[in-house]
């Protein structure tokens, strides 16, 4: 599909399958890295499935190299209101998330940094021990049980320096981060993994290093489910996609089995989807509202809550940014904005005063973005002095693990309504002390590194909205620790599953992209078994 | 409503000239950059004018918000030096006017082509092939680094002894969760006979 077939029926499918809403049917709601997946993964098994999509159908052509028209055109803009002592609560009031609402959600935006987990990220309680505050619980699956997985998403996804692919070579940012690297000390930096391509791979050209990742990738370089699993999942023939259709509710039926999705179409008319498995990954804000607004007597707490965990334990990664200033030219802006990656501070080291890790990965943003988010609420001549430099600049961020906490939740707000007269998401976040001394440590590591490379200033701006969002429907191997089992499917409803971010029991330092897609092609594989069975 | 009578200039739909020059002056005095010429912050003082216009509170907030600037500088504060003007617009940073002056000018002002040009910046690259053959690695002021991990060694995971080592604790915590069973700091704080 090259061009948006936004002239469909509204709630209606775009693509050239059509299934009754009164069949009974696999119902995927959400297309970004955890949903696109499992659609492609399930037809490719000659299982039909509908996906609704609360977005438009934007492709690669609507894409546009302007950070604001972008911004307006791709993300995640309906009414969100925040709470707790977290600085995005102070700057970004109804932004507490930068995610996007289209067609293959958020791998739109994103970057491409595919680290995996380590071994011990799904041990945190066992490994981390007791960390006060903190509602850290192993996850039901190990490494082991993702490996092959792991394999699998990275050969979909393109992963540089993995499986024969290339590296991206350096660019202006890179250079300066890698040789600070190297004079601070650190060994571990590389530009990647990195799932854009170096050379051409899979039908995709190579990277044209134009800069412009978060808006869309209009050379198709980048991994993302509309490059990919989409138009695959649509040549099996077993593709409906309903884009512009926001689930608002999963019904049951008197056995408490998921029974159908109600939707709106973007003219506001309500329609059902009849159900015989429901998969949501409408990411860790949208997943636990929906199922929250699925409370009935039976469920009275939110569908699939008897454990009280749906929307608790919010996640965010640390997060945070380092900007150096040189003397000489940098021009951050010119070439992948995220390949360059420090992995020495991965590991866990309590010694440093904090458990878990972080990575350190390039960054760049354009002026307009610079100015919104460098120094929140700053003006005069000293925010002035940011921008001055600009073509100076080097830019990283910090990406780490931050701590699961059972106060840090997504509810609903009913005091707020959407355009539908919806309650809003509220999310509140307060850091951990573990976080705030991780974000410490690392904001200083980066100061260390352009230091290094004779830096003549640097900032520290503090963390943008969320692009990391998980854990609010977390797996557990005790239904009363957790929302889902080891395959994403939920412990008090057999035929409901969470197929995105919202799963994961911990959050581990890794960009969690390469996770979820791992996560979702193993979900798909037990869901076709499982269908296969007869035991769904 | 005794307000808008005493004071009729609220009442105007349409911003004077010299309100506007005033607001200009401001986003200058705001916003400084030797490197941007007028335009971006004609540009921006209209959009900011346009916006208040479709919102009542924000032209009324505006209108006397630039009125009090007046007031503040004796005069006009458009004659005043760039410094006497910051400390003005230090006072009233935390007003609703300026509030909504800042947030429309860092949105706006940014978004500006000439602003770009002036900071160095290239914009969309996309139609002109991005930067594969125009300078995306051009620095020369550093030796070109490596981009693979060294060969032949394993980050690593965890640090020696880090399962030993007495564990976090954070300061001022609460009570134990159901899901945190296990010892707690404050087994050791009593002792009983």
């Amino acid at each position: 599909m090259t061009s948006a077939p936004e002239n469909g029926t509204p709630g209606k499918s775009v693509t050239s399958q059509s299934i009754d809403q009164d069949e009974d049917a696999v119902v995927i709601i959400g297309s970004g890295a955890g949903g696109g997946t499992l659609a492609y993964e399930l037809t490719a098994k000659g299982i039909p499935v509908v996906v609704l999509e609360a977005g438009p159908y934007l492709t690669h052509d609507d894409y546009v190299n302007n950070e604001w028209e972008s911004f307006n055109q791709m993300a995640w803009l309906d009414p969100r209101t925040t709470s707790g002592s977290w600085r995005v609560a102070r700057d970004f009031p109804n932004l507490p998330a930068w995610i996007v609402k289209a067609v293959g959600g958020t791998t739109t935006h994103w970057s491409g940094a595919t680290p995996r987990f380590k071994e011990h990220e799904f041990k945190t309680r066992s490994v981390y021990g007791r960390v006060d505050d903190a509602n850290l619980l192993d996850w039901p699956i190990g490494l082991e049980d993702l490996a092959p997985y792991y394999d699998r998403a990275e050969k979909a996804m393109g992963s540089t320096h993995v499986h024969g692919r290339p590296p991206l070579p350096a660019n202006n940012n890179y250079k300066v981060f890698a040789n600070g690297a190297e004079r601070a000390g650190y060994k571990f930096y590389a530009t990647g993994p990195y799932a854009t391509n170096a050379e051409e791979y899979d039908g995709r050209p190579a990277s044209i290093q134009d800069g412009f990742n978060f808006q869309g990738d209009k050379n198709r370089s980048k991994w993302s489910i509309l490059v990919r699993e989409m138009p695959r999942a649509e040549a099996t023939g077993l593709l409906d996609l309903r884009p512009d259709s926001q689930a608002v509710q999963i019904t049951h039926d008197a056995e408490g089995r998921a029974d159908a999705v109600l939707y709106l179409d973007k003219e506001g008319n309500l329609h059902r989807q009849a159900a015989k498995v429901v998969c949501v990954a409408a990411n860790s804000i949208e997943t636990p509202r929906l199922l929250l607004l699925s409370a009935t007597p039976r469920f009275p707490d939110g569908l699939a809550n008897s454990s009280g965990q749906v929307g608790r334990n919010y996640m965010r990664h640390l997060t945070g940014t380092v900007w150096g200033h040189f003397d000489k030219p940098v021009r951050m802006y010119r070439g992948e904005t995220m390949a360059g990656l420090i992995g020495d501070e991965s590991l866990h080291d309590p010694d440093r005063g904090f458990a878990g890790g972080y990575y350190l990965e390039t960054i760049s943003l354009g002026p307009a973005f610079m100015a919104a988010f460098v120094e929140p609420g700053a003006w005069g001549p000293d925010f002035t002095k940011l921008l001055d430099a600009y073509t100076n600049s080097a830019g990283m961020w910090i990406v780490g693990e931050d701590m699961p906490q059972e106060s840090n939740r997504v509810t609903l707000n009913t005091t707020v309504k959407d355009v539908n007269g919806l309650p809003v998401p509220n999310v509140h976040y307060d850091d951990h002390p573990n976080d705030v001394a991780m974000r410490e440590h690392a904001y200083t590591a980066g100061e260390k590194v352009y230091g290094a490379v004779g830096a003549q200033s640097t900032h520290r701006t503090p963390p943008y909205p969320s692009t990391h969002n998980l854990g609010t429907a977390r797996m557990s191997e005790r239904r009363e620790d957790g929302v889902v089992d080891r395959w994403g499917r939920a412990h008090d409803v057999r035929n409901l599953f969470v197929s995105d971010g919202s799963a994961f029991t911990s959050g581990a330092a890794a960009n969690p992209t390469l996770t979820i897609v791992a996560l979702a092609i193993r979900q798909a594989d037990y869901i076709a078994e499982e269908l296969k069975a007869q035991r769904i | 409503m005794v307000f808008p009578a005493k004071y009729p200039s609220l009442n105007a739909t349409e911003m004077t000239e010299e309100a506007r020059q005033t607001l200009i002056r401001v986003l200058r005095v705001a916003f400084p950059h030797e490197s941007v010429p007028d335009g971006p912050y004609e540009r921006t003082a209209d959009t900011i004018l346009t916006e208040a216009q479709n919102e009542t509170w924000f032209r009324v907030a505006l209108t006397q918000g630039l009125l009090s600037l007046n007031q503040m500088a004796d005069g006009d504060f458009r004659t005043l030096d760039d410094e006497s003007a910051l400390k003005v617009l230090r006072r009233v940073e935390g007003t609703e006017f300026f509030g909504f002056v800042r947030r429309t000018a860092v949105l706006n002002l940014y978004d500006d082509a000439d602003v770009w040009e002036a900071l160095g910046y290239e914009g969309p690259s996309f139609e002109h092939g991005g930067y594969i053959n125009r300078g995306f690695n051009d620095l020369d002021w550093l030796p070109d680094p490596r981009v693979e991990f060294p060969v032949g060694e394993t980050m690593p995971e965890m640090a020696q002894g880090a399962a030993g080592v007495p564990r976090p604790v954070a300061e001022g915590h609460t009570t134990d969760s159901t899901n945190q069973p296990g010892a707690t700091s404050s087994d050791m704080e009593e002792v009983k006979k």
